[in-house]
């Protein structure tokens, strides 16, 4: 079923318009709508003021801007690397991203400059990437791939605990935990500024690169045969994944899956060039990392649930699907 | 530095739990003033170095130095720290072991035939409780009158006290959102300077979490936090800086004065009353 593009974008950014709407109506306090509404403009109590607005906003546009990183991240992954289990955090990236936030904040390294904590996520991130080309940039079986991501990600995940336990800090169990599988927790507009910058970069340089993808689906001779600078695409897509996937985990610890589920359901809607998936997949991911966290916020337990719990749920089986197909090829 | 409060107060409550299996001391007689006495237990430790000899003092256990965790960091330095080790207690053949309680030590169970006297303290959750913890001590340590008065000198620091909380409501928030309860030492604080405990109000447990929007949905007028979280060192610690907080006046008591029902109670008193009476009068 294909939809033309632009009904396929309105439908998506109609579906984010109700998950964050949803997201700011709900919380662990049962706020009426009326009370919410009266603190939206400007006349509304204390409580309600502050809740909506430096508790449930942040989350919000975090939730928002994470998941359409994370969402985009994947599309571009999977056009560019024509794999369709490429994504952040299958190829270890979020994982490397969370080396390097862990790094900058227990080593006190954070404290300089807010901009070290991103900074060293994206150097993370850069590193694992450059990694995994390295290492299976020019493999003939996809497999190949994610192998490789899976020992990059398995290094940096070690490499996590290591630091959080070298850490001076009793309470490294639970930071670990935080950050492996990722939650908007208690975010505030701090993160949203630390976030939203490297995120806008990443986003712009991914988005870039849609006529090249398109052009790499006849193979890079051909590609470059139409007028591609392979090089300069390659780099603009490390680069603008690492970027923007180093400052999402920054602020959100790594959260696995969205980059795998959203291209693949928007996939069959489209007419399944890389390019056309691009924009509907960062919307797409928008929307999903928004209801998923509204589901920790509603699903009752002790503990919130962390985020990568459920987009685990929700990845893993897409995941099986691919990879049992990919099985019939051997 | 270390921060371990949350973790010193979980084990706390769950030393409180067991308390009621622990059978009575069976245990060999500890001479009238013993010579190697070895605390196996943070709160113990404290005990210990206020009421006996430094000469009487064979073992404290690894945190006793640790300024962020025990009021009497300073004067354990230079004792011989223990992991908790049976072969380390057993090299010392103390003639006396303190605990909370002892009993229940793994480390002296894996002891069965090493008979050391044994001192059973509970977990103080009262000033009442505090001082029948320093006359056990002091008197199986050899020194009764330094007990009595230690207790005296706490009892003059307390007498006259301000009240000036009022009836006004403080949350004990610590890191990730714990709160604090009712049945707990910081209750009896909060209680003495005249606070009422925002667990209490809210029905909570001895130790609950509670999420920053119920807080703020709460809004008590005092927020009481450990002051190793007044710096940013992780996530835990940063959701205590959130914005959403920053008009909930805030006091801050190290948790070496609260973590143990120990001497220092009298300080942490005094600091809080004195913060509170700061506040109030910005305030207004």
């Amino acid at each position: 079923m294909t939809l033309p593009r632009w009904s396929l974008i309105a439908a998506l950014s109609l579906l984010t318009l109700v998950a964050a709407i949803a997201s700011l109506l709900f919380g662990a306090v049962d706020l009426s709508v009326a009370r919410l509404i009266a603190a939206a403009t400007g006349d509304g109590d204390k409580v309600a003021s502050i809740i909506l607005f430096d508790l449930r906003l942040p989350r919000t546009v975090l939730a928002l801007a994470v998941g359409a990183m994370l969402g985009l991240a994947g599309a571009a992954l999977q056009g560019y690397l024509r794999n369709p289990l490429a994504e952040p955090s299958v190829l270890g990236t979020s994982n490397a991203a969370a080396l390097g936030g862990v790094a900058a904040i227990y080593f006190g390294l954070a404290d300089i400059h807010p901009i070290v904590l991103p900074l060293l996520a994206t150097g993370g991130a850069l590193v694992s990437l450059a990694l995994l080309v390295a290492l299976a940039g020019q493999a003939e079986s996809p497999l190949t791939l994610i192998l490789a991501g899976i020992a990059v990600g398995t290094l940096a995940v070690a490499g996590t605990s290591l630091a959080l336990n070298l850490s001076p800090n009793p309470f490294a169990a639970m930071e670990i935990m935080t950050w492996l599988l990722g939650s908007l927790e208690n975010r505030s507009f701090d993160h949203v500024w630390i976030a939203l910058p490297c995120i806008a970069i990443g986003t712009a340089m991914l988005l870039w690169n849609d006529r090249a993808l398109d052009a790499l689906t006849l193979g890079e001779d051909a590609a470059q045969a139409l007028g591609t600078d392979l090089k300069r695409t390659r780099l603009r897509l490390l680069l603008g994944t690492a970027i923007g996937v180093g400052g999402a985990v920054a602020v959100a610890g790594a959260i696995g899956f969205v980059g795998l589920i959203v291209p693949h359901l928007i996939r069959p809607l489209t007419d399944r060039s890389p390019s056309a998936i691009l924009l509907p997949s960062a919307i797409g991911g928008a929307a999903l990392l928004t209801l998923a966290d509204l589901g920790v916020r509603i699903i009752p337990s002790t503990n919130e649930l962390k985020l990568g719990v459920v987009t685990a749920f929700l990845g893993v089986p897409v995941f099986l699907v691919h990879l049992m197909r990919e099985r019939r090829l051997w | 530095m270390p921060r371990r409060g949350l973790l010193a107060a979980t084990a706390l409550l769950g030393g409180a739990g067991l308390l009621w299996a622990a059978s009575p001391v069976p245990a060999a007689k500890a001479p009238a003033v013993p010579k190697r006495v070895v605390s196996i237990n943070l709160c113990a430790d404290q005990l210990v170095l206020a009421l006996a000899d430094r000469s009487q003092i064979a073992g404290l256990t690894k945190n006793a130095t640790d300024r962020e965790m025990s009021g009497e960091a300073l004067a354990a330095r230079g004792i011989p720290l223990l992991s908790n080790s049976a072969e380390q207690i057993l090299a010392i053949e103390p003639d006396l072991v303190v605990g909370m309680p002892a009993s229940r030590s793994a480390a002296l169970a894996a002891l069965p035939q090493q008979d050391y006297p044994l001192l059973d303290l509970n977990t103080a959750n009262t000033l009442e409780e505090i001082h029948t913890s320093i006359r056990q001590t002091a008197t199986a340590v050899g020194h009764p009158a330094r007990g009595d008065a230690l207790i005296a000198r706490m009892q003059s620091e307390l007498a006259g006290l301000p009240k000036p909380g009022k009836g006004r409501v403080a949350a004990y928030y610590q890191r990730r959102g714990y709160m604090t309860g009712t049945g707990t030492l910081i209750d009896e604080l909060m209680t003495r300077v005249g606070l009422v405990n925002l667990a209490g109000k809210l029905g909570k447990p001895p130790l609950s979490q509670l999420s920053l929007e119920e807080m703020v949905a709460a809004q008590p007028d005092f927020l009481i936090v450990e002051s190793a979280t007044d710096t940013v060192i992780d996530q835990g610690s940063e959701m205590l800086h959130h914005p959403a907080l920053k008009d909930i006046s805030r006091i801050s008591v190290p948790q070496a004065w609260t973590v143990c029902g120990s001497p220092a109670y009298t300080q942490a008193a005094r600091s809080l009353a004195e913060q509170i009476a700061r506040i109030g009068s910005k305030a207004s």
